[in-house]
């Protein structure tokens, strides 16, 4: 078993080796990050495919200091919103159902409720603008000035596209929850 | 409150779920990176290894090295040709035509011919009188000068070969014996002409141009804009204190201008027969093309079409002299009769609906929103909202918009307007463009 360490040491040497430990370690996590970003999981492991060889050509710059799972996450994020503008032509649109914000009535969600794979199909179904912010914004823990930066946009959109994609998921929770509460069983099987 | 716990709450779901969660990965993708990683290697430099940088060294080296070996020989053979034929001599004439060729390209296309006949004979010029060149050379100076030049100096005596080459200026020179050359001597105002001193390359000169204009260029060129004739007087100041005159006579023809009028104004076509006003002044034949393939060469011609068109209709006129002017007039029964044009904002009366009546006249107020048009048989204008809704519908060009919908003023704001219709020559129109409402 290698250590973070040995690992690293040996990307910036190229050993295939430690390559492929990287990928077994840390490629799970990564498609999670990815899969966030992402309309559905081929696209989320095309953004992963960029990510991982970033990190590989890249492993020499990483200092050191602060955590390695954080600089790939970072990493990550970053090819994900790279991977966004390049492709926002394709995407420049807005269901009118997703716009229509109206904030709907339910406002607590146990957490045992959903399943980590429910919430990423939610994500998934997003429109990728709304998806961008409320994964920065919500999960990263950006702050929305920085949203702006990131992705060329105005803090005031970032703000709103946030509020508009919460709408949205609350939704879209209701109507997961509605169904669940329909079909225990199924719930149950689901349910980790 | 309650919408940021709710907001805390959705935040914390998806952190708690999702920050960390993992997804396996399909397994093609593990190869697909490795695979792509090999091949960005491969692609980025790296001077310890053998890679895409090298390669492509390589290959560019090689392919350089092929082509300057191919054409190599081919490059030798093409420049042996031109130095065996390369005399001293012909170089010395090719400057002097080229001279030549800069000013005979200003002087236009009527001129080519004659110029082809100076190019000629100042071809020729060197080889018939060599002799005569070198003696002036020795006369004037002692040392070896540019021998084409020399003949010039002496402002007096001109070498043969330079007066046979004024003979075959003759369209362009007046006098053969003045030191005078003119692109034009005789033309319509206003006319160009260029004119090209004769004297050599240290004496100084001066034209005046018979209307008050002067120049001390060598070769100058003037533009007489109005009809008369000129005598244009060359003095020239040669360098041993000498002075010598030359004229020339220009004449300048009036320009006939081509003018016409249609009638009537707004014709309507094909009933009406078309008479063509004549105002063209100082000419004497006229063309007239009526766009419809026929032509005519009255001086004010009737002309009846077949069927509606948008006609060009061209008037020619000539001059005694045969100086021409034209006018064309474009698209001549289309845009001058039939129009539909609509304001793009109004004040309703505030009080009260109209009904919309208008006439062109009174409504200076514009209290209602209506065209103003010409030629127009039948027509239909609505009016929407912004959400798409009808508010209004005409189909009376003298019932206009008052600003009204079901019997309330509407809002202030832009509203669309959609009209259709047919012009009493059959063509159709419609327009689309936007109005807005003003509150008084």
């Amino acid at each position: 078993m290698m250590s973070d360490r040995q690992i690293i040491e040996g990307c910036a040497r190229n050993e295939r080796r430690a390559q492929q430990e990287l990928y077994n370690r840390y490629s799970h996590f990564l498609l999670g990050v990815c899969l966030r970003y992402a309309s559905d999981k081929a696209e989320a492991e095309d953004i992963l495919q960029d990510s991982l060889l970033k990190i590989y050509f890249n492993i020499k710059d990483y200092s050191g200091t602060g955590s390695f799972i954080g600089w790939l996450r970072k990493i990550a994020v970053n090819t994900a919103i790279t991977h966004y503008h390049k492709h926002l032509k394709f995407r420049y649109y807005v269901d009118i159902e997703d716009y229509v914000s109206a904030e709907s009535g339910v406002s607590s969600f146990e957490e045992d409720l959903f399943t980590s794979d429910e919430l990423f199909r939610v994500l998934n179904e997003l429109p990728a603008g709304y998806r961008m912010v409320f994964n920065l914004y919500a999960v990263e823990g950006y702050k929305h000035k920085e949203i702006a930066k990131m992705l060329d946009i105005d803090t005031n959109t970032s703000k709103s596209q946030y509020s508009r994609a919460k709408a949205a998921i609350r939704g879209k929770l209701d109507k997961l929850r509605k169904l669940k509460s329909r079909y225990p069983s199924d719930n149950k099987e689901t349910e980790k | 409150m309650k919408a940021r716990n709710g907001d805390k709450e959705l935040r914390d779901l998806f952190r708690n779920k999702l920050e960390s969660a993992e997804v396996v990965p399909s397994p093609s993708v593990s190869k697909i990176i490795m695979k792509k990683l090999a091949v960005r290697r491969f692609l980025r430099f790296n001077a310890a290894r053998f890679n895409a940088w090298y390669a492509g060294a390589i290959i560019a080296t090689g392919t350089i090295i092929a082509v300057i070996l191919s054409s190599n020989p081919r490059s030798d053979d093409s420049y042996k040709e031109p130095a065996l034929t390369k005399e001293p001599d012909k170089q010395i004439i090719n400057e002097k035509i080229r001279e030549d060729d800069i000013i005979t390209e200003e002087k236009g296309d009527t001129e080519s011919k004659s110029v082809i006949g100076i190019q000629e004979e100042k071809a020729s010029y060197p080889k018939i009188t060599p002799d005569d060149q070198e003696t002036v050379v020795t006369e004037q100076k002692t040392g070896p000068v540019n021998s084409l030049r020399i003949p010039d100096i002496s402002g007096e005596t001109i070498v043969s070969g330079r007066v046979t080459t004024r003979n075959n200026l003759k369209s362009t020179v007046v006098n053969k014996d003045s030191y005078i050359a003119a692109s034009v001597i005789e033309g319509c105002a206003p006319l160009k002409v260029i004119f090209r001193s004769m004297i050599a390359p240290e004496d100084s000169c001066k034209w005046t141009f018979g209307d008050g204009g002067y120049s001390y260029d060598r070769n100058t060129e003037w533009l007489f804009d109005i009809e008369g004739d000129y005598r244009v007087d060359l003095d020239i100041y040669t360098a041993d204190g000498k002075r010598n005159t030359s004229s020339v006579d220009i004449i300048v023809h009036p320009s006939p201008e081509a003018r016409f009028e249609i009638i009537p104004e707004n014709a309507i076509i094909p009933d009406d027969e078309i008479v063509f006003l004549n105002y063209s002044t100082n000419a004497v034949r006229y063309k007239w093309d009526f766009g419809d393939g026929t032509t005519s060469e009255l001086f004010e011609p009737r002309h009846a079409y077949n069927k509606y068109n948008n006609y060009d209709i061209q008037l020619i006129a000539y001059s005694e002299y045969g100086c021409s002017d034209s006018l064309m007039i474009y698209n001549a029964f289309s845009g001058s009769g039939y129009f539909v044009d609509f304001p793009n904002a109004f004040i309703p009366n505030p009080n009260g609906p109209s009904g919309g009546y208008y006439s062109p006249r009174s409504d200076e107020s514009a209290y209602v929103f209506h065209p103003v048009y010409s030629g127009v048989a039948s027509y239909q204008l609505r009016i929407f909202s912004r959400l798409g809704i009808l508010i209004f519908e005409s189909n009376d060009i003298n019932i206009g918009w008052d600003g009204y919908y079901k019997g309330a003023l509407c809002e202030p704001g832009v509203y669309i307007y959609k009209v259709r219709g047919i012009y009493i020559n059959g063509e159709p129109f419609t327009k689309m463009g936007d109005v807005t409402l003003l509150k008084n």
